[in-house]
């Protein structure tokens, strides 16, 4: 059984359609990806995956679990974290405020208005593990675009995930700044579940186990790096030449 | 049958004057990819929509697996046919009648795919994923159109490699060719790749 299965999924927006008749199985422990062009509704894809849309037809089940329709923050308690591809980071609090927010004692305890939220248990290994030790006193705004990128999935690692959904953590970086995250996903998947939506396919090629390629709102191929490489058009491309 | 255009015709009329006029009549018994090529403005937009029912005909129908396309649910109408411009997908339809009165879609899954123009760019690769793609559709029974501009040697290699029927329209007539071959062995045909000059 796939830890994550979404089956025949089908949403439209008024008179458009965003997607039509998607179905994915993400296993436990691997890591699979989600690529195609501008549009083609892999943003939207993930908005019903994670639950922020409720899809008009199909199904969404966690292991095993029909989870079709629940809101975020119960899909979230579940175990599946995410990311944003626009970054949704408090500015004005420190790196370690926003990871602490982020975890399930900090939550439980609940929030005061006054001061910050105290050291919650985990965020420093949390910050540890996305390379961001010593700056835990940094307010959001003043880190580096490559630091707050890192912050991004060190919030989304404070719920302590089984699943975590990256939307394009490299969006914006330089190739520096990509092999960065690239280094720290690809430590990352050997402890969690990851699913992630890329546009640098070589960035995704060198990671992911499984790939699902997306268009007009629909899965048109899928399969493993070295099977989508296969393909003779691919081949001419400049995908062709990443080995 | 998959899909019947009979008699379609679609008149436009400016200023009371007769204006564009569209012309169709060809049927699709079997699971196919058709390429559909011709200048523009010559209508191929128009008869797209005329398929999906986002458009209605003058006179004539047009029929999706044994229904009159334009007698079907506007909301369900894209479980028949579904036409992809460029990126997005088409779904503003025409209706003479109120939704209540029309019948329901015998389909669940689009079986005639309409793609208009898709934007083919040799660097990405995705090119190979979309052939892949139109060739599953026809495998699963469906009727693809692919309508191509050819403007550069890699379309003419794509609609010889994936397609097995052409359609050609031009200044609102539609004929139907089985193969590249015979489609290029017609002088407007002839004259429209050459007019490009990449045949």
């Amino acid at each position: 059984m796939a830890l994550f299965e979404a089956k025949r999924l089908h949403k439209r927006f008024g008179a458009h359609v965003v997607l039509e008749d998607v179905s994915m199985r993400f296993e436990e422990g691997r890591l699979s990806g989600i690529m195609g062009p501008n549009g083609a509704g892999k943003t939207t894809c993930f908005n019903l995956l994670t639950g922020r849309h409720a899809p008009d037809r199909g199904s969404v089940t966690f292991e095993g679990r029909d989870i079709t329709g629940l809101p975020p923050r119960k899909i979230a308690r579940l175990g599946i974290s995410r990311s944003f591809q626009i970054m949704n980071l408090f500015d004005d609090y420190s790196v370690l405020d926003n990871v602490s927010v982020a975890s399930p004692d900090v939550r439980q305890r609940g929030f005061s208005m006054l001061g910050s939220f105290g050291e919650a248990k985990g965020a420093a290994e949390v910050l540890a593990q996305v390379g961001l030790s010593g700056k835990e006193g940094i307010r959001a705004k003043d880190l580096s675009y490559g630091d707050r990128r890192a912050l991004e999935i060190g919030v989304a690692l404070a719920a302590r995930p089984r699943l975590l959904f990256l939307d394009e953590p490299t969006a914006g970086l330089g190739a520096e700044g990509t092999a960065r995250i690239a280094a720290l996903i690809a430590e990352l998947k050997r402890s969690i579940t990851i699913v992630l939506i890329e546009h640098d396919m070589k960035f995704l090629f060198g990671l992911a186990d499984h790939i699902y390629v997306m268009h007009w709102g629909q899965v048109i191929a899928q399969g493993a790096p070295a099977e989508l490489r296969a393909n003779p058009w691919v081949q001419r491309s400049n995908l062709g030449a990443l080995a | 049958m998959i899909l019947s255009v009979e008699s379609v015709v679609k008149q436009y009329r400016r200023r009371f004057k007769p204006g564009f006029r569209l012309e169709a009549s060809f049927a699709v018994e079997k699971p196919s990819i058709v390429g559909v090529m011709g200048p523009n403005g010559s209508g191929k937009t128009t008869l797209f929509e005329l398929i999906t029912g986002s458009n209605v005909p003058t006179s004539g129908r047009v029929m999706c697996m044994g229904q009159e396309v334009h007698g079907v649910k506007a909301s369900q109408r894209d479980r028949l046919a579904i036409h992809y411009h460029q990126s997005y997908q088409v779904r503003r339809f025409a209706r003479r009648r109120p939704d209540f009165l029309l019948e329901p879609a015998k389909s669940d899954y689009p079986m005639v795919h309409l793609f208009d123009e898709p934007q083919f760019n040799t660097q990405d690769g995705y090119i190979g994923f979309m052939l892949d793609f139109f060739r599953r559709l026809r495998g699963e029974g469906r009727v693809v159109f692919l309508c191509l501009h050819p403007t550069e040697r890699y379309h003419l290699e794509i609609l010889r490699e994936v397609c097995e029927r052409f359609v050609f329209v031009e200044q609102g007539r539609v004929s139907l060719f089985d193969g590249l071959d015979a489609a290029c062995a017609d002088p407007r045909v002839a004259a429209y790749l050459g007019g490009g000059s990449i045949a």
